[in-house]
């Protein structure tokens, strides 16, 4: 928190951007019982400099948005971020961005309101979201006071469900033998491949891995957010 | 929303990756791609989701498969299910209701899990008016896009692309090509007419009746004016009357350019009037197409007649292989390509017996060069073994006949050298000219037929089964229609010798397991293979063969067969269909397998490996098979067992 804050009185118990503000509102009184394609959803994959929790940050930021349970390719969000400190030789080799193009980012008090505004309203899905929203709401708090109020749907989980629909709740089914990593599920259900380790990419995997679930809940008589939520235990509104 | 630059315009590298691979956006450049890859949405169908209802459903976007398959179908009053086509990744979906304005023609339905790209209506009926490569190819038949979905895939694989020119002769109507209309009146002076091919820069004048511009009469070209008036003395104030040629032969202008193609290269006349709506409209000359073609099979077909040497014909049937590639890479029908290789094969076995025949002297009585098997039905695929006879008239007296026998003996033994020089393998069955048996008199060749018909041995039909398919490759036809006339009164009426012919192929057995599996070689040099001839053809060629010959029907052809079939009420509609798609289908299947053979250095077989297949390939297949069934339970009611 900023030490301006304290001189504000406003902020005191943790008032928080008006963005923010404004996006907690939508969600107060929010409404399960629609039918999916009612729903706007923003797929999002973040990539980190590593995955220390306290210490490390975002670089990049990708998401595809979902409207009418379709993926809109007109309003995607893809957006480098300049860390605080650039370490070279840390993971951002393997997201092929080299550390000349994270210094010409913007910082992430630029970059943050925007990916706030792009997801306002909007359910936010995730491969193993709860570690995504994690560095996100770190962020939000660092430079906005506050964190998100959108509710998150795993795919991770979905995924976990699907498979227990399928195979039967009474099946000997041990979810430590099968994997599921992104790529591995993409491959199991047969879906088209992207490149692995780019924000962007990874969220359109997502989103592909997401529509398939949800649209073969849907077959199987799941037709409101709140069915989702409950047959496949698959997300919850707290992280 | 706040907006930095372009972060909300990024089209992903997959969506424009996508469109780069699929005709006909792989005409457009880089930057309209990436707007229209923009422009899309994706949406995923799970398997037996209906996506579009005949006659209800409003078309509000071009559905283009990303990954996964469809189907689609009639339905009828009854509620009897038609399947019309499947269509995989690549394919589109609703492109001729946007085109229309009207409500969905088929009913759609996903048989596989289906990722499509929805392109919003608005933006593809602007491409379809603005490009016209776009407008042809949807526009094209139903069939067509079968064969060029089915085509796509070898095409991404093996082939570069040309730039936007692919197509053409598939998709431009010959109403298309036609120019301004140029003619003149039958009374018109030959000087006249010659003066008027000056001035509008032509080789050719359509000529009409006096009175009526509507009614043409006749056509005179370059060619006229040199032969029939220069070269004979003829007066210039003549009418043109004098030295047109009538009737002119007409296309009709929605005929696509390949199909005059071939009806140019069957009549060998070159200049076609053009014919809309009962008018003539214009003229089509073969400088036209092959101007559309570049390098074309009737580039090929032009070098076959003027060729004056024996030798020389080497060389130009070996380019054979070539142009039916070129065929292949463009989209044609099986069928379509099939014909063109019998009439190159055709005219090379022309050129090469004229020539052989001006080399040994004049034949001491006329002969047909007969053509069997594939050959004889016109269905040679890259590579077929020579089956070829001689039939030749009966003699008038001993001294005759000897002379026959000598001459053809020599005749055949030098014709069968040239054409494995040719590239045409010797067939290994001996089924040849140059076999004295096979080299024959009419009255002897009629023998051989009504002892196959009177007193069938089912070992000896299962080998001659390929004589039935015989037709006339070059010579005498009529010879070879007296031997078909006799071979249909005899067949007819023995039930006895149709009885074995069915029960024979019925022997064949449906390369699918009762759970619908392909059934393949377990073990040996194709294991895993099932031959498409002889499992999957054979038994659509059988059954063609057999109810042909019990109604009487001279056409060879496995597809005309069928049709004739069906024209005379002995085949339903339905079964038609359905044997006809299944048909062409696999022969598309076996033309590409022995593309891909002949582009990867090997030779050409008939072995294929299902799981090589797409999933939608495979089930496109095993439908193919499964019409089998159907063939059979038709011969089995007519020829039961008991």
């Amino acid at each position: 928190m900023n030490i301006s804050n304290l001189f504000n009185p406003l902020k005191w118990f943790g008032a928080s951007s008006p963005l923010l503000q404004k996006n907690k509102e939508f969600f107060a009184d929010f409404d399960q019982a629609q039918p999916l394609s009612e729903y706007t959803f923003v797929v999002c994959d973040t990539e980190l400099t590593g995955l220390n929790k306290k210490k490390d940050e975002l670089i990049s930021i990708g998401a595809v948005m979902i409207r009418g349970l379709q993926i809109d390719m007109s309003s995607m969000f893809h957006c480098l971020i300049r860390p605080e400190n650039i370490d070279p030789t840390q993971a951002t080799l393997v997201h092929r961005i080299t550390p000349e193009q994270l210094a010409q980012a913007e910082p992430l008090s630029k970059v943050l309101p925007q990916f706030v505004d792009y997801i306002h309203g909007s359910l936010l899905v995730g491969h193993h979201l709860p570690l995504d929203m994690h560095f996100l709401n770190r962020a939000t708090k660092n430079v906005m006071d506050g964190v998100l109020s959108n509710p998150g749907i795993d795919t991770m989980r979905m995924a976990q469900g699907y498979k227990r629909v399928r195979l039967g709740h009474y099946h000997e089914h041990n979810p430590r033998t099968t994997s599921y990593r992104l790529d591995d599920l993409g491959r199991e259900y047969d879906l088209p491949e992207f490149k692995p380790h780019d924000a962007l990419e990874d969220a359109l995997q997502t989103a592909y891995l997401f529509l398939y679930l949800i649209k073969k809940f849907r077959k199987g008589g799941l037709v409101t957010l709140r069915d989702i939520f409950q047959a496949g235990r698959t997300g919850s509104f707290r992280y | 929303m706040a907006q930095s630059g372009d972060v909300h315009k990024v089209a992903p590298e997959m969506a424009i990756a996508f469109f780069r691979d699929i005709m006909p956006f792989n005409t457009l450049d880089e930057a309209v791609l990436s707007d229209i890859a923009h422009h899309c949405r994706v949406d995923f169908y799970p398997k037996g989701t209906r996506l579009l209802t005949t006659g209800e459903t409003d078309i509000t976007h071009l559905y283009l498969i990303q990954r996964g398959g469809v189907k689609a179908f009639i339905e009828d009053d009854q509620g009897e299910v038609c399947l019309k086509d499947f269509r995989g990744v690549g394919a589109y979906i609703g492109a001729l209701g946007i085109i229309r304005g009207t409500p969905a023609n088929l009913n759609i339905e996903t048989v596989e899990d289906t990722f499509c790209f929805l392109l919003p209506k608005e933006i593809f009926l602007k491409l379809v008016e603005e490009k016209p490569s776009f407008a042809h190819y949807y526009l094209k038949s139903f069939s067509e896009k079968v064969v060029s979905t089915a085509y796509s895939e070898l095409r991404h694989q093996k082939v570069s692309r040309r730039s936007g020119e692919d197509l053409y002769l598939f998709s431009v109507k010959v109403g298309e090509l036609v120019k301004n209309l140029r003619m003149v009146p039958d009374t018109c002076s030959i000087q006249q007419a010659a003066a008027k091919m000056v001035e509008f820069h032509v080789g050719s004048l359509l000529v009409h009746a006096p009175a009526n511009e509507e009614d043409i009469v006749g056509i005179i070209t370059d060619r006229d004016l040199r032969g029939k008036v220069v070269a004979k003395g003829l007066d210039y104030n003549e009418p043109v009357k004098q030295i047109m040629t009538a009737p002119v032969l007409t296309v009709l202008s929605q005929t696509l350019c390949f199909d005059v193609l071939l009806k140019m290269m069957k009549t060998s006349i070159h200049h076609l009037a053009v014919e809309r709506g009962g008018r003539i409209v214009g003229m089509v000359t073969s400088h036209d197409i092959m101007l559309l073609q570049g390098h074309s099979p009737y580039h090929l077909f032009k070098e076959i007649l003027g060729e004056q040497e024996i030798r020389g014909l080497y060389v130009l049937a070996q380019k054979i292989p070539d142009v039916v590639r070129g065929l292949i890479k463009e989209g044609a029908k099986a069928g379509n390509i099939t014909q063109m290789i019998a009439i190159l094969n055709d005219h090379i076995l022309e050129r090469l017996l004229i020539l052989l025949e001006e080399e040994m002297g004049t034949p001491p009585v006329a002969y047909c060069w007969l053509l069997m098997g594939s050959e004889g039905r016109r269905e040679q695929t890259f590579k077929t073994d020579q089956d070829n006879a001689i039939l030749y008239a009966d003699s008038v007296d001993e001294k005759e006949k000897n002379a026959a026998s000598v001459y053809f003996k020599a005749f055949a033994a030098k014709a069968i050298d040239h054409l494995v020089n040719c590239g045409y393998p010797l067939c290994p069955g001996d089924i040849m000219a140059t076999n004295p048996k096979w080299c024959q008199p009419l009255s002897v060749w009629k023998d051989y037929f009504s002892r196959w018909v009177d007193t069938p041995d089912p070992a000896e039909i299962l080998n001659a089964t390929i004589f039935f398919d015989f037709r006339s490759g070059f010579g005498a036809t009529e010879l070879a229609h007296d031997l078909r006339r006799h071979l249909n009164k005899k067949a007819r009426a023995k039930d006895i010798f149709l009885f074995h012919l069915a029960r024979q192929c019925m022997a064949t057995r449906i390369p699918l397991s009762f759970f619908k599996n392909f059934i393949v070689n377990k073990d040996g040099e194709h294991k895993h293979q099932l031959d498409i001839k002889q499992q999957g053809l054979t038994p659509f060629v059988n059954f063609a063969r057999v109810l042909a010959l019990k109604n009487g029907i001279s056409e060879t052809n496995t597809l005309a067969r069928l049709k004739a079939l069906h024209e005379s009420d002995c085949i339903d509609q339905k079964l038609w269909s359905s044997a006809t798609d299944a048909y062409e289908l696999q022969m598309q299947q076996r033309l590409v397998h022995q593309l891909s053979q002949i582009e990867g250095g090997t030779l050409p077989d008939n072995h294929i490996n299902p799981e090589q297949l797409s999933d939608l390939e495979k089930r496109m297949l095993k439908d193919a098979f499964t019409v089998i069934e159907r063939l059979y339970s038709v011969l089995d009611k007519i020829y039961p067992i008991a």
